[in-house]
């Protein structure tokens, strides 16, 4: 009896401070909250997920808050978008999490990119002379369903390595997904069939592959160039660029300052959208997602880009 | 007795190594080799996968067409092995109404009185990259118009086991918030009297190794030791100097982060000149609502030093930074707001000790404008308040430049 009790103490010690197994089989940490739904999709309640970023933020900047390192310490998977998308703010908080698993490369790190074809890719000499402009090509492509299809059935392969017992299951909801994928994809085409071929503003080339997957594409861009504050010479120019082009639709993520937008609508008789840069990207305070899963994120999308493109 | 330390070990790997099955077969692994697992047991950041690991998604094909087959190697083997290269400039153009150097010694920027002087601060070059399978290597080399030095050179060992971390070799002590950082860094043009005085004139650093711990709490918690061979305040003199820093951070709602921090360095006699021991508290708040990169942030400082008799190169050189009790104290409080992308705002009050004892008091207020993510302009301008009532303005119009890859810097 002697001897149990300081064992069970021990043992009740070593509880408290010992990471908490989930009920999940996988503690899945992901980047984004776009990256975080499609994880939820394929890995339904096998999977306990949570996005480092809100929904609400411009990915690019977001704060290396050493609590976010604590949200890694325990991941038994990161899935980040990469393309350098989070380089100014995932690698110090690796390297403070002490999982070495989830770094670069390691076991249980699950980079989007890797499961798509990249566009914008730099072929000629680099510099920031052209803007803050990602070297490795353009990672906004979670807004396109053919490179998000390829990054669920990546997802899905990877949640099976790590928990093989529930690879059978991981299969089956990547199967439903693609099945719903397919049939959204038929009513994304009817609704943006009557825009098809229209030319958009955007304020940052986020959307470059959503307009090529929708059979539109950026007559400008607010931004002069990546990363940059548009001079108002620039927005001057870009009046003549949407009156010759017929881009009545400004496209603004909700995370940018949309003074200059509405000074280009104000000239060229176009429409300011808001538009959401991510699951949550309306709003997602306490939690509460808007647009409340990937899907309903490109259907926010398409609605919005198909009625402003009219 | 062996029984129960075997499976308290085995418990504390499963406890920091994560559950599941694999953490099972490796605690049992760890029980039959009679050690913990090989520290490459864990691929580190920036590590390669092995060749032919790659996985299902990755080895799919994609919608482009197959590329052709490579002939002859990659071309790039070399580059790609290089390490993150970057280079950091920092300029100023100051202007002062005191004799700065005789009254008010720092090693940041000044003019002699009522001049306007041009100052080339520092050059950092950074060299960044993982070594091998088990550690990573950040070496930062800084010219300055007195010469060429390593400013840090330091070895992460990144796959210890039960949330440790170290760093070795010559590296900023882990004392407080703004000595660990590199200046350029900063919201403000130059350093904090009291950091100057009362740490090192140019930041508390020095051959040693630091080892940290991340504790399983469900808040960042880290603790540091340390020790290093320092050299404080204004001495030339290394002091070997054990540290210990305790840091926390809480998420205040969504929008706001509260650090804290309590530090300690006990630097011993060197050449048969006294110790000295300096403690200090540090406090950061950001409030920074997510869907904006506008923020607020609220940080303070405050140290306090015990001496013990007065190094001979000090009593020879002139009157001592701290008082005849031979404790001085000093701090300080700032708030800065970064309006946007492209411009921020700050405010900083000051106490330090000054020469000759007393309290040394300024007020500095800065705007600045970044162009980028790669350059800022700043313009700093301080009121210093010396013993006695003598006063003093100080301006400074700061310009700061970044290329290379340089790799991303800790909240």
């Amino acid at each position: 009896m002697n001897r149990t009790k300081p064992a069970l103490l021990l043992a009740a010690l070593l509880a408290t401070v010992a990471p908490r197994a989930a009920v999940a089989a996988l503690n899945v940490v992901t980047t984004t909250e776009g990256l975080a739904s499609l994880a939820r999709e394929v890995g339904g309640e096998r999977v306990q997920v949570t996005s480092l970023s809100r929904g609400v933020q411009d990915p690019h900047f977001v704060d290396a808050n050493p609590s976010l390192a604590v949200r890694l310490r325990n991941a038994d998977l990161l899935i980040d978008v990469g393309l350098d998308l989070e380089v100014g703010w995932l690698p110090p908080l690796v390297i403070q999490s002490r999982n070495a698993e989830i770094a670069t490369g390691g076991r249980r790190r699950f980079t989007a990119a890797s499961a798509v074809s990249v566009m914008e890719l730099p072929t000629g000499p680099v510099d920031r002379s052209v803007g803050d402009l990602h070297p490795a090509g353009n990672p906004h492509f979670l807004d396109d369903p053919r490179r998000v299809e390829r990054v669920a059935a990546g997802i899905a392969a990877k949640l099976g390595e790590l928990d093989p017992p529930g690879a059978a299951t991981y299969a089956e909801r990547l199967a439903s997904f693609r099945k719903r994928l397919g049939e959204a994809q038929v009513r994304w085409a009817q609704e943006l069939a009557p825009v098809k071929g229209r030319k958009v503003i955007a304020q940052h080339n986020s959307l470059t592959y959503f307009l090529d997957w929708a059979g539109l594409s950026a007559a400008g861009y607010l931004e002069p160039k990546p990363g940059t504050a548009p001079p108002p010479s620039h927005v001057a120019s870009l009046v003549g660029v949407a009156r010759a082009a017929g881009a009545k639709a400004i496209l603004v993520e909700s995370y940018y300052d949309r003074r200059s937008a509405e000074v280009l609508a104000k000239h060229t008789g176009g429409k300011v959208v808001a538009i959401p840069g991510d699951v949550g990207g309306f709003r997602d305070e306490g939690g509460h997602l808007d647009p409340k899963d990937w899907f309903a994120y490109q259907d926010t999308l398409v609605r919005l880009v198909s009625e402003a493109a009219r | 007795m062996t029984t129960v330390c075997t499976l308290l070990a085995a418990a504390l790997l499963a406890a920091t190594q994560g559950t599941g099955n694999d953490s099972e077969l490796e605690a049992q692994v760890a029980r039959e080799l009679g050690a913990a697992p090989a520290p490459g047991s864990q691929a580190p950041t920036g590590a390669q996968p092995p060749a032919g690991t790659r996985s299902p998604a990755q080895a799919a094909p994609q919608a482009v067409a197959a590329p052709a087959p490579v002939t002859g190697g990659n071309p790039y083997a070399r580059v790609l092995l290089l390490p993150d290269i970057s280079a950091i400039g920092r300029a100023a153009l100051a202007w002062n109404t005191l004799e700065v150097g005789a009254l008010s010694p720092r090693s940041d920027p000044y003019a002699p009185r009522h001049t306007l002087r041009p100052i080339f601060q520092e050059l950092e070059v950074g060299l960044q990259a993982v070594v091998d399978p088990y550690a990573r290597a950040d070496v930062f080399l800084t010219f300055t118009p007195q010469g060429a030095g390593v400013e840090e050179a330091y070895l992460t060992a990144l796959s210890l086991p039960f949330g440790l971390q170290a760093r070795a070799g010559e590296l900023y002590a882990p004392f407080g918030r703004l000595n660990q950082q590199h200046p350029h860094t900063w919201d403000f043009v130059d350093r904090p009297l009291a950091l100057a005085r009362l740490l090192a004139v140019d930041g508390l650093s020095g051959a040693g190794f630091d080892v940290a711990w991340l504790a399983p709490t469900p808040w960042f918690a880290e603790l540091h030791l340390a020790y290093q061979a320092v050299t404080p305040g204004l001495e030339a003199r290394q002091h070997d100097t054990g540290l210990a820093r305790l840091s926390q951070f809480f998420d205040v709602g969504t929008a706001s982060t509260l650090g804290v921090g309590l530090s300690a360095a006990h630097a011993g006699g060197s050449g048969g000149e006294a110790g000295r021991d300096v403690v200090g508290a540090d406090v950061y708040y950001k409030i920074r609502p997510p869907q904006t990169r506008s923020s607020l942030a609220l940080q303070g400082e405050a140290l306090l030093r015990r001496a013990g008799d007065l190094p001979a190169g000090i009593a020879a050189a002139g009157a001592p930074p701290f008082d005849e009790a031979g404790s001085a104290w000093g701090g300080y409080l700032q708030a800065v707001l970064r309006d946007g992308a492209y411009a921020s705002y700050g405010l900083r009050l000051e106490r330090a000790p000054a020469l000759g004892g007393g309290p040394e008091l300024r007020a500095s207020v800065f705007a600045g404008w970044l162009p980028s993510e790669f350059e800022r302009l700043r313009l700093q301008a301080a009121y210093d308040v010396l013993p006695g009532g003598r006063t003093g303005v100080e301006a400074l119009l700061a310009l700061e430049f970044a290329i290379g890859a340089h790799g991303a810097h800790p909240f």
